[in-house]
């Protein structure tokens, strides 16, 4: 809603959660970049800002639950006030997982550079990240806007990062199994990527709560999951 | 669930006070045992409304209604409709408490004495405690039935208020803006009582105060400028109001 509150400091209140909500994603996105990147370029130094980085995202989320308790109390929003302020509380949430997947790559990113690289898997994982960042910074920019279809087609997007895993998962097992000895770092590259991808089902998380902020109603699920690869060998053993 | 039983059914109800168009066009069904709110900005209409639904609009010389109002199924402005025994069957408490300058008992007693609910004092008496236990306020008055009602603390003589208009044994119950004048104790107390009383009643409550409705009312009745605006289960008109003017004024953007 566009229109103001009659009470100019009820506007100044959800006007400053919100704006703690996209510093919050702000500084998951450059996560995200920083912990693929360390990874592409076996940078130790970064990996570790990374780590360090996600207290900050943890105190954010922390600020953010509190000043939402605050406006719960002392306000008793409504309607879509209401729905603000539950959105605020559940972005949060998804946000600081992100921020722990970023955290866990990095640490994974400091072993992995002590061992011998696996060909192009880094490279791939990188622009995994960079999918789900771009993402994530469309779903933010569906939030402020209030866009319900720019949200509904970034969660669309989410295909698309399942893929890219998917591809990952066989990469990683051809690798294992043509030498033991990759075992080790597989395993490591195979976490990572999965991180990225609950990266991606995060985003698709906010995405449902920006359709739920604008139209009241959380969308049906449409989302197709075709690719069946991590499942197909215990399935033809069933 | 079983379907909601209608109580009350308005269709195209319009009030006009000399030249002013005070309600338009209002279609609304109240359900049976159920507690509806009406709520709106002042002047909007939800009193004038609920003032149709025991005609005490007909008091208002220059007051006109028009369309139809029914309760249970019978049109209350038909000649052969007696407004007095409707007020009975529709009672209403007012924003102010305005105990008769009487004894708490006979507060309670005189309608049930003059629509001639009780044959004896010892029926009367019943009626009295009933009444007085319905209003939650048997407890409190029982050992001074005989002092005058005004002698009772603001909270105690609008429930005494209740306990009178439940006393004539109504099937409605109009509220209008019965915890204005009340500290938060004693709207606690009243709005338990409301909440009681929807087990028997069909309860309509006109209120300012969002909070309140939100807390007693299972539907919600919005009006503006003398139109019915929106209306529908208090839960959705408070998450996810379906008009914009609903939602403007729900959330405090418009006066």
């Amino acid at each position: 809603m566009s229109e103001q509150h009659i009470q100019s400091v009820f506007d100044r209140d959800l006007e400053r959660v919100q704006a703690l909500i996209m510093k919050m994603g702000g500084l998951v996105e450059v996560s995200i970049l920083d912990a693929v990147r360390s990874l592409a370029t076996r940078d130790e130094e970064l990996a570790a800002k990374v780590r360090a980085n996600d207290r900050k995202i943890d105190d954010l989320e922390e600020e953010i639950n509190e000043e939402a308790a605050r406006i719960i109390a002392l306000r008793a929003p409504t309607a879509s006030d209401l729905r603000t302020v539950l959105t605020v509380m559940k972005i949060s949430a998804n946000l600081e997982r992100m921020g722990d997947y970023a955290k866990n790559m990095a640490k994974r990113t400091s072993v992995l550079v002590q061992m011998n690289p696996i060909e192009g898997s880094a490279k791939s994982i990188q622009r995994m990240g960079q999918e789900v960042e771009e993402m994530l910074k469309n779903a933010l920019d569906s939030y402020i806007h209030r866009d319900a279809g720019l949200a509904t087609d970034v969660r669309q997007r989410d295909a698309e990062v399942d893929q890219m895993y998917n591809a990952l998962f066989r990469e990683f097992l051809t690798h294992m199994m043509e030498d033991p000895r990759n075992i080790t770092a597989c395993m490591h590259l195979h976490f990572i990527a999965k991180n990225v991808e609950r990266m991606g089902d995060h985003v698709t998380s906010i995405c449902e709560q920006v359709i739920y902020l604008v139209t009241g109603e959380l969308p049906e699920d449409t989302r197709s999951k075709e690719d069946r690869t991590p499942f197909e060998q215990m399935e033809g053993r069933e | 669930m079983n379907t909601p039983q209608i109580k009350i059914s308005a269709r195209d109800v319009q009030v006009f006070y000399g030249d002013t168009h005070a309600i338009k066009d209002v279609d609304v069904d109240i359900e049976d045992k159920t507690v509806t709110a009406f709520i709106g900005p002042s002047g909007c209409g939800k009193s004038t409304f609920l003032r149709c639904i025991n005609r005490m609009n007909d008091t208002i010389d220059v007051a006109r209604v028009e369309g139809k109002i029914t309760l249970d199924d019978e049109d209350i402005y038909d000649k052969s409709v007696d407004p007095v025994q409707l007020r009975a069957k529709v009672g209403m408490v007012f924003q102010k408490p305005n105990p008769f300058p009487k004894s708490i008992y006979d507060n309670v007693a005189y309608g049930p004495k003059i629509h001639g609910l009780a044959r004896t004092k010892a029926e009367l008496d019943d009626v009295v405690e009933r009444a007085l236990r319905r209003a939650a306020l048997w407890e409190e008055a029982k050992d001074r039935l005989q002092a005058p009602g005004t002698g009772l603390s603001g909270g105690q003589q609008q429930r005494l208020c209740i306990a009178r208009a439940v006393a004539t044994q109504p099937e409605v119950l109009l509220m209008d803006e019965p915890c204005s004048a009340l500290d938060p104790i004693a709207t606690a107390q009243v709005e338990e009582l409301i909440d009681e009383l929807k087990q028997n009643y069909s309860v309509i409550i006109v209120t300012h105060s969002m909070q309140q409705a939100a807390r007693v009312s299972q539907k919600t009745a919005f009006f503006h400028l003398g139109n019915l605006v929106e209306y529908g289960e208090t839960g959705q008109i408070f998450t996810n109001p379906l008009d914009k003017r609903t939602e403007s004024y729900i959330t405090g953007r418009i006066g």
